[in-house]
């Protein structure tokens, strides 16, 4: 019974697996960044988790990519990144200061 | 005597060449980015492998971009138009009326392909007393992710990739199918050049070294035609930019009274490995 489902969790895996996570936020120039996600096969990442953590390890807001498989926030004014939580070994790390 | 005959052929095909081998190049460095950017654009109708002769450029009827979001399921499209700027590119000790276009990062950032489109008007060539009205296409892509690289635009005519045009390895095979109105065109006859000389957005004029040197002038173009079914495959045996044009396919033969020349054209990166 273990062995098909550890089977069923690895088919299951696979389609995210086989294919490349891609992550990119901009300054929307307002004071907000928007971020968008997919993956290398062209697929949104609708649904998959976001969050904004601060430099001192305190998560300052999480959520999902939207139906356009993007996610908008405010940006804060001190040291943050944002994690693109696209699967175990797959989670994309973007500072802010990377994000113009 | 007999070195001026040999020459005479020589010099016959390398102007039946240059006749027959236009390509409206429409170049920026990179046709895949990794994180969005400026998209600094040179348009200029030339021979790409030869570097020259350039060629006088009219009006752009249209230029702009086919974006699918993430997500969507329809095109949406992005007009370009106000980023073109005439400029006088330099040919030789002349200069040819050409465009360069610096699209701003803000209007192509987010991830997904861009399938860019120039609509110029026709061109009169007067060696062959034909018109010649280029469509190209270049497909950029930003980030990585395709949305519609595959997908046709309904254009009279436009070359219909098979494979990525922006994500091909050297020595890697192209494919793609010929339309004319929507429908395969068997047979078409088909040229492929090599951008042999950079463009320089910065100074207007074409790099003066050439990337590779052909063995007979023969050799600058390969020309086939698309099988039964309007699709072709080539070879990129080279980095860098190559040029597709399906010769006189489009639906519309005439101009002002004469025979007009409606080619497709879609241009294609090669990349070698780091």
């Amino acid at each position: 019974m273990r062995f098909v489902f550890t089977i069923a969790a690895l088919l299951l895996s696979m389609p995210i697996l086989a294919h490349s996570p891609l992550f990119d936020c901009y300054d929307n120039g307002d004071g907000t960044a928007t971020c968008e996600g997919a993956f290398s096969d062209g697929s949104a990442a609708v649904g998959v988790g976001i969050r904004i953590e601060l430099a001192s390890g305190r998560i300052l807001m999480q959520g999902e990519m939207d139906d356009a498989s993007s996610y908008s926030f405010e940006m804060p004014d001190e040291e943050y990144s944002v994690y693109f939580e696209a699967g175990e070994g797959h989670e994309i790390v973007l500072f802010g200061d990377d994000i113009y | 005597m007999k070195l001026i005959k040999s020459l005479v052929p020589a010099v016959l095909v390398t102007a039946s060449s240059y006749a027959s081998a236009h390509f409206l190049v429409v170049h920026t460095p990179e046709m895949l980015v990794e994180r969005s950017t400026d998209f600094e654009m040179s348009i200029v109708f030339t021979h790409a492998f030869a570097g020259g002769p350039t060629m006088e450029m009219g009006e752009i009827e249209d230029f702009y971009a086919m974006q699918t979001k993430l997500g969507a399921d329809e095109m949406t499209r992005i007009e370009l138009s106000e980023y073109l700027t005439e400029v006088q590119w330099h040919a030789g000790d002349e200069t040819r009326t050409a465009y360069t276009a610096v699209i701003p990062r803000a209007t192509m950032r987010s991830l997904g392909d861009y399938q860019v489109v120039v609509n110029p008007e026709p061109y009169y060539e007067a060696e062959e007393d034909i018109y010649i009205q280029q469509i190209t296409k270049v497909i950029l892509n930003v980030g990585g992710a395709p949305t519609n690289w595959d997908q046709t635009l309904g254009l009279a005519t436009e070359i219909r990739p098979l494979n990525k045009p922006y994500a091909n390895w050297e020595d890697g095979v192209f494919r793609g199918i010929v339309l004319s109105s929507g429908e395969p065109v068997p047979f078409a006859e088909i040229e492929v050049e090599y951008l042999n000389y950079q463009p320089d957005f910065e100074n207007l004029r074409f790099d003066e070294d050439a990337e590779l040197e052909a063995p007979t002038p023969a050799h600058e173009y390969v020309s086939l035609r698309t099988d039964a079914n309007g699709t072709f495959s080539i070879g990129l045996p080279e980095e860098g930019w190559w040029g597709i044009a399906a010769l006189g396919v489009g639906p519309v033969t005439e101009h002002n009274g004469k025979e007009l020349s409606q080619d497709a054209v879609l241009w294609v990166q090669a990349k070698e490995s780091d």
